[in-house]
């Protein structure tokens, strides 16, 4: 039945494929003329659609329904296209990722969080509800393994060399580190209340522990907590300064967003955002476009001045991608380590 | 911004999130803000059929009592299964469901099935794919509505429904609590099936829902020739509800749409405005307080069980 089973899904992993990601190519952003600030794409996890606007002007372009509920996104390794996960649809929607059109239709497993690996060599999705964790081929998209874990999984992030995916675990509060050669889980043990964002960093991966007020600091060798690093009430997700001297980790019950000196870990700086920031994506002009989950908003946060304005989108908004951006979130420090983003 | 997500968010934002962080319950917040919008679409609904059917019963209405004291329980049952506890546990309970299925199927190599993958042309149409799970849902329920009245031990449930004499638009959501656990699965299955949320047309809902509250007012209100074959009126549905109709063999099961009980004949458009109740109802299910009503209903279906093991041994 499994053999059955993993054969099935192959060959509709294959369908996937024929839409071509033959092209693996450097994650490194393109270059855009300055004045061009492109698209903010916002997806309204529960309005069932995504939000497409102008980043210079502000202005609500367009709202554009896919099926239930989108929540996150992925580049393609070549860049050609923006893969939107629609979760209870168990569709992936793929999108021109300069104009935010729909381009095609995929089916996929509860894709909730999706990642390409270094290299592109996998994509790990995970399924939060259905509580599964795929791990595809990242240049065929053929289903590899599928690892049952009953448990929420949520957040990903890889090891610089591919080797490793870690995943954070939100209903049993447990990381887990999956061993991408074996594809078979090396350990699993906890790191807080509701594990959310997971960030690899200078040899070390963060954890957001959104039921505490910290980041977990942990060994990737075995998942062990080194220390702690106090940022506000429900840590969710972490991200690079374009620059990358600096880390932004959002704060979700409290509602503001700190930012981190990458050196030290030391908290330099904390600005108000309220409503349940949870994603953020960096504009040209060196703003945070900051995802309210719980304002139906999008914030627009000068980090200089400390002020936001914000942008009327869909219900719970959730990723956000800028097509015009300079760098992606979660692709690394200061070179790529991973092509797509969440 | 439309009003409903305002108040979701803020219900999310200043109440359910820190109670959730409080209780370390951290990773059930996106259920949190499904249940909030569910909860504040079920108090729209009520404001909505308040502020409309209100004035219509007082205007024209066709029964006038002494006292409403009936009447009071069913605004409980209505706050109950519309902004309380029910959608809570149906919808905790949904997601579970959702998910175990779901997993079964993937597990066994099959993505589930959505009404846009089963009628390619409905994707991108998302307006026309939620009006047609409306009217899918709506004859589901139809075929619910029948078997409730066939089946004996659970008409025995759904007699409390019928037991009402004092027939408001509060009376819609007057349901024993089997009998809505019941509904529940049966349009859990079908949801699982080829589900669209709800919160995506919130006012296509609530329109569905008005119109489901209204045909139980106490209002002489008919939508004539045309309309009462269109969309179910107060009359029509009072028919359903008269003393005469009572039991198994009814009429006018529909709940939205009549054309369900035009096509298999169970319409009745002739009678007018009749008394309504269920004279073999104990008194206890028309006018007792809500746990007595609900301890009736248990009594009857108990007693119909009974009966129907005897009759099986005779036989």
């Amino acid at each position: 039945m499994i053999e059955k089973a993993q054969y099935q899904l192959s060959r509709r992993a294959a369908l996937t494929a024929a839409i071509g990601v033959a092209a693996i190519s450097t994650p490194e952003r393109p270059t855009f003329a300055a004045a061009d600030q492109g698209l903010a794409l916002v997806l309204n996890s529960a309005s069932a659609s995504f939000s497409v606007i102008d980043v210079a002007s502000r202005k609500l372009i367009r709202t554009t329904p896919v099926l239930r509920e989108p929540h996150h996104w992925a580049l393609l390794p070549d860049q050609s296209a923006l893969l939107v996960g629609d979760t209870s649809a168990n569709t992936l929607f793929h999108l021109n990722p300069n104009t935010g059109e729909i381009v095609q239709r995929t089916p996929m497993s509860d894709p909730y969080q999706l990642w390409f690996g270094p290299g592109g060599r996998h994509l790990v999705v995970t399924a939060l509800a259905v509580e599964h964790v795929d791990i595809y081929d990242g240049k065929t998209l053929q289903l590899l393994k599928r690892l049952r874990l009953p448990t929420m999984p949520s957040h990903i992030s890889f090891a610089p060399d591919g080797n490793t995916v870690f995943v954070s675990l939100q209903s049993n509060g447990r990381l887990v580190g999956i061993d991408l050669r074996t594809l078979t889980t090396s350990w699993q043990v906890s790191v807080g209340k509701a594990p959310a964002g997971v960030f690899w960093h200078d040899h070390q991966v963060l954890v957001g522990i959104m039921g505490g007020d910290y980041v977990a600091v942990t060994d990737p060798a075995n998942g062990r907590e080194i220390r702690r690093v106090k940022t506000g009430r429900g840590a969710h997700n972490l991200f690079y300064a374009p620059d990358g001297q600096s880390i932004y980790v959002t704060n979700r019950v409290e509602g503001s967003v700190s930012l981190l000196n990458a050196a030290t870990l030391d908290v330099v700086r904390t600005y108000n955002v309220p409503n349940g920031p949870d994603c953020i994506a960096f504009a040209p002009d060196g703003r945070l476009w900051v995802s309210m989950r719980w304002g139906g908003r999008v914030a627009v946060l000068d980090p200089k001045t400390g002020t936001h304005e914000t942008i009327a989108v869909g219900r719970s908004p959730h990723g956000v991608f800028l097509t015009r951006s300079p760098t992606l979130p979660g692709a690394g420090r200061p070179a790529a380590l991973s092509l797509s983003t969440a | 911004m439309d009003p409903f997500s305002f108040a979701a968010d803020f219900v999310q934002q200043h109440f359910l999130v820190p109670l959730l962080f409080r209780f370390d319950l951290m990773q059930w917040q996106e259920s949190a803000y499904g249940w909030a919008l569910f909860s504040v679409y079920g108090l729209a609904q009520v404001a909505l059929t308040f502020a409309i059917c209100m004035p219509l019963e007082r205007w024209r209405p066709i029964e006038r009592w002494p006292d409403g004291r009936a009447v009071m329980t069913d605004v409980l049952y209505t706050i109950i299964a519309r902004a309380g506890l029910l959608p809570l546990v149906t919808f905790v309970g949904f997601y579970h469901a959702q998910a175990w299925f779901n997993g079964l199927l993937l597990d066994a190599g099959w993505l589930p099935p959505t009404l846009e993958s089963m009628v390619p042309g409905l994707a991108g149409q998302p307006i026309l794919a939620f009006i047609v799970y409306a009217i899918i849902l709506d004859f589901a329920d139809y075929w619910r509505h029948r078997f409730s009245h066939k089946v004996g031990w659970w008409y025995a449930l759904h007699s409390l429904h019928h037991a009402q004499r004092q027939m408001t638009f509060w009376s819609d959501d007057r349901n024993h609590i089997l009998d809505d656990l019941i509904s529940a699965l049966w349009f859990g299955v079908i949801a699982l099936l080829i589900g669209i949320s709800p919160f995506q047309f919130p006012l296509l809902v609530l329109l569905l829902r008005f119109i489901e509250s209204l045909s139980h007012a106490n209002v002489r209100l008919s939508f004539g020739s045309l309309g009462e074959r269109l969309l179910i009126s107060p009359r029509f549905h009072r028919a359903h509800h008269g003393v005469l109709a009572a039991g198994q063999r009814s009429c006018n099961y529909g709940a939205v749409l009549p054309w369900w009980d035009v096509m298999f004949g169970t319409a009745d458009f002739a009678r007018g405005f009749v008394r309504t109740g269920d004279p073999s109802a104990e008194e206890a299910m028309a006018t007792g307080s809500y746990v007595a009503q609900q301890q009736a209903g248990l009594r009857r279906m108990s007693s119909m069980l009974r009966h129907r093991r005897e009759r099986a041994r005779q036989a």
